[in-house]
C-alpha cells in the first residue's frame, strides 16, 4: 500500500510531504523534507542536547520573540513594539498574515467596542468612507463586557448538531478576552484597519448582540494602506480569474456595508497590520519554522528563547525563493538552524494543528487520513497549522486544554462544496505566486450541486446520500422567534435551561453525518492505517449542461484532482493513475454507475433514499467526469493551556515564566474566527513587553 | 407562450347535500391541502403557524369565518401577500376548505358556488403570462447584477448557485437555473417578490427599495437563461401576480 511514485501531474508542484505515509517516511529518511510529524522527534540540534540550556549559542537577541505572523502574532508584535520592546517575528511561510490573509476578515469582538458605538450613533468612519446606513438596530448593538462574557461561557446554547460551543470554555480566559475586546478594536483601528458596518455576529460571537464587522478598502488608483485604497487588480475584482500577490483571495463587494466602491476581506485586515508592524520597526525572519522553546531546564526555569529551522518556500514554477510582498524589516537568514534569545518573552502564535494529520488524530483518529488537508494549503505551505506550538509546548512541560472542543463547531471539519482541487477552502486564482501549488481553483457547486452526481469512495462505491453529504449544522440556535443569531437575537435569554431542553433539541436537530460516513473504513482500508481514502464526484456531460459548471482552467486542471474520460472504466483507471492518494483501483466504479442508472430508471434508491431529496439523473452521456471531494479540517480549539494573561501554564498549574501563547495555538476557548486571535495577541503583547528577564 | 385562463364563472344552482357530496368534501380537503403546499407553506408554514409578524398565522385565525375576505385575499392579494389570480373557484373553495378545517381550525367547508358568487363581484378576465415571455430588460438585469453582488452575493454566491465565496459560510438556496426554477415552479413572480422583499437580506430585511428588489429578480431570471424583452419588470404585485414561474 505504499504511495505510487508515478505522479504525472502537470499543474501541481508538490509542495508538501503529506502524501508520504508514515512508513514511507521512515523508509526514505526524508531528511531534506522534514514533515510536521517528524518534528515531534527532531530535537533542535544545538539547543537541548544537554539538560541545561545555559550553553546555547545564541544567534540573535531581542526583547520579545513571536512564533507566527498571523492574526495573534502580528497584533502581539505591534502591541509589544508600541510598549517599547524590540520584537522579532519568525514565520515558516514566505509572506505574513497566516490564515488571516486569506480570511473573510469577519472580526467578532463586542462588549461595547468602538465600532458598535459608532454604528449605534449611525456615524460614518473617521475618514468618511462609510456611506451605508448601519445594518443593525441600535438595540442590537447595545452591548457590555458582562453580556459578552456571559454569552461566550453560556452552557445552555446548542447548535443543530446538539453541540455546545461555549459550555466548556475556560472562564478566566474568556473573561480576560471580553475585557480586552473594546481596546483591541480600537488598537486595530489605530493600525490602519478599517471596519465596515457591523452585520450580525460570527459563529463564535455569542447570540445576544451583533458584534461582527468585516474590514475594507476603497477601490482607487493605487494601493495605499495609509489612504485606505486598493487597485481593482490588487483586489482581484478587475478580472475574476486573476488574483494578486497582495490579496491571495478575491475581495468581496462591500457596497452594502460600506458604500459603493468598497471591497472587503482578510487582505484589508492583514496587510494594514503588517504595514504598521513594519513601519514601527518589528523585524521579520521569514522562511523560518519555529521548532523548540528553549527553557533553562527541560521542565523548569525561565524560557530563554527559541530555535527555528530554515523552511524555504520556492516558487512553484521558477523554483526561486519566494519574496514577501513587502521587505522592509525582513532579516535574510538562511542557516539551517538558528537560536534566538528573548530578553523578555516568547509568544507562541504559530496556529493550530489542523494541517498535521498525526496530531489531528488526538481529536478524531479517522482524520489522520493525509488525503485531507487544512484550509489554505497552497498559501500556507507544508508547515501551515502543523501544531508546532502544541508540540514545542509539550516538550517544556506545558499543559493542554479543551482537548474535546474541536468537535464542537461547524467549520472544524466538514465536506467542502468546492470540488476538483486539494485546496478546497479558498478562491485563489492564477496570478498569486502560490497558485501553482493548488493547480486548480476548483468548482464551487454549493450544497445543491451535490444532487448532480454520485459520490464514491476509494473503491468506487457510494457511501451516503449525496444530497446530504455536505450538510453542516448552522451556528447555535435558541428557541423562539426564528432562532437565528443577531440582529434577531434580542429575545435570546442566556443561561436559560430552555435553550437546551430536549424538546427544543429534537425540534432543531439537523445533522446528517455524511462526513462520518465519508471517513468510515471501506474495503480499501488496510492495516495498519485503515485510511478511508479520497472521495470522488462522478457525473456526465448532461450534469455539466444542467448546472453550467465551467469545466476548464483555472477551475480544473490536469493536476490529479479532476479527470475526464469517454467511458467509466477509463475514468476509474485515470483516477488510480493520476491521484496522489488513490492507493488502489476503484474496482467497483463501473458496477456502481450501472446500479445507479438502474435506480434512476426505477425512481428509487434503496441504499440511500436519494429520491426523497432531489431528482435523480442518470450518468450515461459521455464524456464522464470525476472531481475530488475534500474533507477540510479548519479550526483548532484544543491546544496549550494559558491563563488570562496568555501565559502558558504547566501540568502542575504553574506559569512557565516568559512563555505566552495566543490564537489557535491555545485551547479551552471555542470561539471561531479572528476576534479570538487579535485579543490574545493584544493581551500577550501587553504583558510580554513588560515581562522582566531576571 | 401566453396562456389565457378561462375564468367565466357561471352561477349554478346549489344542489341539495347528499352522500356523494360528502365524499366530494373529503376530496376537496385533500385537493386544498395540495394547493396549500404549493402556494402557501412558504410563508404560512405546514403548521399554519405562519411566521408573525411577517407572515400571519392561519391556525386559530378567527378572520377565517369571513369567506369573502378569504376569497378576495387569495384572488387579489393583501399587504405583503401576493395575489393568486390563476386559481379558479373550485381551487379557491378547496383551499379555503382546507385552511378553515386544518390544524385546530373548525370553520366548516366552503363550496365552489359560494366562491364563484364572490368572484362574480370581482374583475373577471385574468390573463396569465410566463417568465419566458420576455418580462424584463437586459439593462434592468445589469442594474440587478451590481445590486446582487453587494447585497445577495455574499451568501448566495457569485454564480447564484447558493455557494458563498466565504467558505466559512454555509450554503444557501440557489437563486437561478434549473434547481431554482424547480423549487419556484408554479408560483408567481409576485410571490417571489414579496417573499424576497419581506425576508431578505437575512440579517436586515427590506433594506433595498422595491425597485432594487425587482431589478435583482430580473438578474436572477437572466442568469437562469430566461430571455429578456422590451419592457422592464415593475415592482407592482398586481402585475407580477400574473407572471408565472415555469421551467421551459
Amino acid at each position: 500500500m505504499t504511495k505510487k511514485q508515478d505522479n504525472n501531474h502537470d499543474g501541481l508542484k508538490k509542495s508538501h510531504d503529506q502524501s508520504l505515509s508514515r512508513r514511507d517516511f521512515v523508509k526514505t529518511g526524508a531528511a531534506a523534507s522534514l514533515g510536521a510529524s517528524a518534528l515531534l522527534n527532531s530535537g533542535a540540534a544545538n539547543a537541548q542536547d544537554s539538560s541545561s540550556a545555559f550553553n546555547v549559542n545564541w544567534d540573535y537577541e531581542v526583547d520579545v520573540i513571536i512564533a507566527g505572523g498571523g492574526c495573534a502574532g502580528l497584533t502581539a508584535a505591534i502591541r509589544a513594539r508600541d510598549l517599547g520592546a524590540s520584537v522579532m517575528v519568525v514565520d515558516q511561510n514566505y509572506d505574513l498574515g497566516g490564515r488571516m490573509l486569506h480570511s473573510g476578515s469577519f472580526t467578532s469582538l463586542g462588549g461595547g467596542d468602538p465600532v458598535q458605538l459608532r454604528d449605534i450613533k449611525g456615524d460614518p468612519d473617521k475618514e468618511g468612507f462609510i456611506t451605508a446606513n448601519p445594518a443593525e438596530e441600535p438595540k442590537e448593538l447595545d452591548d457590555s463586557i458582562d453580556l459578552l462574557f456571559t454569552d461566550i461561557t453560556d452552557w445552555s446554547v446548542l447548535d443543530p448538531k446538539a453541540q455546545s460551543p461555549y459550555r466548556y470554555n475556560d472562564r478566566e480566559l474568556v473573561r480576560a478576552w471580553a475585557e480586552n475586546c473594546p481596546a483591541t478594536r480600537q488598537f486595530l483601528i489605530d493600525n490602519y484597519v478599517r471596519f465596515a458596518r457591523i452585520s450580525g455576529t460570527h459563529g463564535g460571537g455569542g447570540l445576544s448582540r451583533a458584534r461582527g464587522a468585516r474590514c475594507f478598502f476603497m477601490i482607487g488608483e493605487k494601493t495605499d494602506i495609509k489612504a485606505g485604497t486598493i487597485t481593482a487588480e490588487d483586489a482581484g475584482v478587475a478580472d475574476y480569474e486573476r488574483t494578486s500577490a497582495f490579496a491571495p483571495v478575491q475581495m468581496m463587494d462591500a457596497s452594502r456595508l460600506v458604500g459603493p466602491g468598497a471591497v472587503m476581506n482578510g487582505a484589508a485586515l492583514s496587510r494594514p497590520l503588517e504595514y504598521s508592524a513594519r513601519e514601527k520597526g518589528v523585524e521579520f525572519m521569514l522562511h523560518r519554522h519555529f521548532d523548540e522553546v528553549i527553557r533553562e531546564n527541560p521542565f523548569s526555569g525561565r524560557v530563554l528563547g527559541i530555535s527555528a529551522h530554515y523552511s524555504p518556500r520556492q516558487h512553484p514554477d521558477t523554483g526561486e525563493l519566494m519574496q514577501s510582498y513587502w521587505q522592509n524589516g525582513n532579516v535574510d537568514e538562511r542557516r539551517q538552524t538558528v537560536c534566538i534569545k528573548a530578553r523578555r518573552a516568547v509568544i507562541l502564535a504559530s496556529g493550530g494543528h489542523a494541517g498535521n494529520p498525526e496530531i489531528r488524530s488526538m481529536f478524531y483518529p479517522a482524520m489522520r487520513e493525509p488525503a485531507f488537508p487544512t484550509s489554505g494549503v497552497a498559501l500556507q505551505g507544508p508547515h501551515g497549522q502543523d501544531a508546532s506550538a502544541l508540540i514545542a509546548g509539550l516538550r517544556v512541560g506545558a499543559n493542554l486544554s479543551g482537548m474535546q472542543q474541536n468537535i464542537s463547531y461547524p467549520t472544524t471539519f466538514h465536506i467542502a462544496p468546492r470540488l476538483g482541487t486539494r485546496d478546497a477552502y479558498t478562491t485563489m486564482m492564477p496570478g498569486h505566486p502560490t497558485f501553482g501549488f493548488r493547480g486548480s481553483a476548483g468548482i464551487n457547486v454549493g450544497s445543491v450541486g451535490f444532487e448532480e452526481f454520485i459520490a464514491v469512495n476509494q473503491v468506487g462505491k457510494r457511501f451516503f446520500n449525496e444530497v446530504r453529504l455536505p450538510a453542516r449544522p448552522s451556528p447555535s440556535r435558541y428557541p423562539g422567534a426564528d432562532g437565528g443569531s443577531p440582529g434577531r437575537g434580542l429575545d435570546h435569554k442566556p443561561l436559560d435551561w430552555r435553550n437546551c431542553r430536549k424538546e427544543w433539541v429534537r425540534e432543531m436537530y439537523n445533522y446528517d453525518h455524511g462526513l462520518d460516513a465519508a471517513l468510515a473504513i471501506n474495503e480499501g482500508s488496510e492495516a495498519p492505517d485503515y485510511y478511508s481514502g479520497p472521495l470522488w464526484a462522478i457525473f456526465d456531460q448532461s450534469a455539466v449542461e444542467r448546472t453550467g459548471w465551467e469545466m476548464r482552467y483555472p477551475y480544473i486542471a490536469n493536476n490529479g484532482y479532476s479527470f475526464k474520460a469517454d467511458t467509466i472504466e477509463e475514468l476509474a483507471q485515470q483516477i488510480f493513475k493520476g491521484h496522489e492518494f488513490q492507493r488502489m483501483p476503484l474496482k467497483y466504479l463501473t458496477e456502481t454507475v450501472a446500479t445507479w442508472n438502474r435506480y434512476v430508471n426505477d425512481g428509487v434508491d434503496p441504499e440511500f433514499e436519494r429520491e426523497v431529496d432531489a431528482p435523480m439523473n442518470p450518468i450515461v452521456e459521455p464524456p464522464f467526469y470525476a472531481l475530488s471531494i475534500m474533507v477540510i479540517w479548519h479550526d483548532s480549539y484544543g491546544g496549550l493551556r494559558v491563563n488570562g494573561r496568555q501565559q502558558v501554564v504547566d501540568m502542575q498549574g504553574q506559569v512557565i515564566p516568559g512563555l505566552y501563547a495566543g490564537g489557535e495555538a491555545v485551547g479551552g476557548f471555542n470561539k471561531h474566527g479572528l476576534g479570538k486571535g487579535h485579543v490574545h495577541g493584544y493581551i500577550a503583547g501587553t504583558h510580554a513587553a513588560e515581562d522582566s528577564y531576571a | 407562450m401566453k396562456k389565457i385562463i378561462n375564468t367565466l364563472y357561471i352561477m349554478l344552482a346549489v344542489p341539495a347535500m347528499g352522500i356523494s357530496q360528502q365524499l366530494d368534501e373529503m376530496g376537496q380537503f385533500e385537493h386544498g391541502q395540495q394547493l396549500y403546499q404549493t402556494n402557501c407553506t412558504l410563508c404560512h408554514m405546514d403548521t399554519g403557524a405562519g411566521s408573525p409578524p411577517m407572515f400571519r398565522a392561519l391556525n386559530q385565525n378567527e378572520q377565517l369565518i369571513n369567506n369573502t375576505l378569504i376569497v378576495t385575499n387569495i384572488k387579489q392579494g393583501t399587504g405583503a401577500m401576493p395575489a393568486f389570480p390563476d386559481l379558479d373557484a373550485d381551487e379557491i373553495a378547496a383551499l379555503a376548505t382546507y385552511i378553515r378545517n386544518a390544524w385546530d381550525n373548525n370553520y366548516g367547508e366552503v363550496i365552489s358556488e359560494e366562491v364563484a358568487a364572490i368572484l362574480a363581484q370581482m374583475d373577471q378576465v385574468v390573463q396569465m403570462s410566463s417568465v419566458w415571455d420576455g418580462v424584463y430588460t437586459e439593462s434592468q438585469a445589469q442594474r440587478g447584477q451590481s445590486l446582487y453582488s453587494g447585497t445577495c452575493g455574499a451568501c448566495h454566491g457569485r454564480r447564484l448557485n447558493g455557494a458563498p465565496e466565504d467558505p466559512d459560510m454555509v450554503s444557501t438556496p440557489p437563486l437561478a437555473r434549473a434547481r431554482f426554477l424547480r423549487v419556484w415552479e408554479g408560483r408567481s413572480l409576485a410571490t417571489l417578490f414579496e417573499y424576497t422583499r419581506v425576508t431578505m437580506p437575512a440579517g436586515n430585511p427590506a433594506s433595498l427599495t422595491n425597485e432594487e428588489f425587482i431589478d435583482v429578480i430580473a438578474y436572477m431570471l437572466f442568469v437562469s437563461g430566461i430571455p429578456a424583452g422590451n419592457h422592464e419588470l415593475q415592482p407592482d404585485t398586481t402585475s407580477l401576480a400574473h407572471i408565472l414561474i415555469e421551467r421551459q
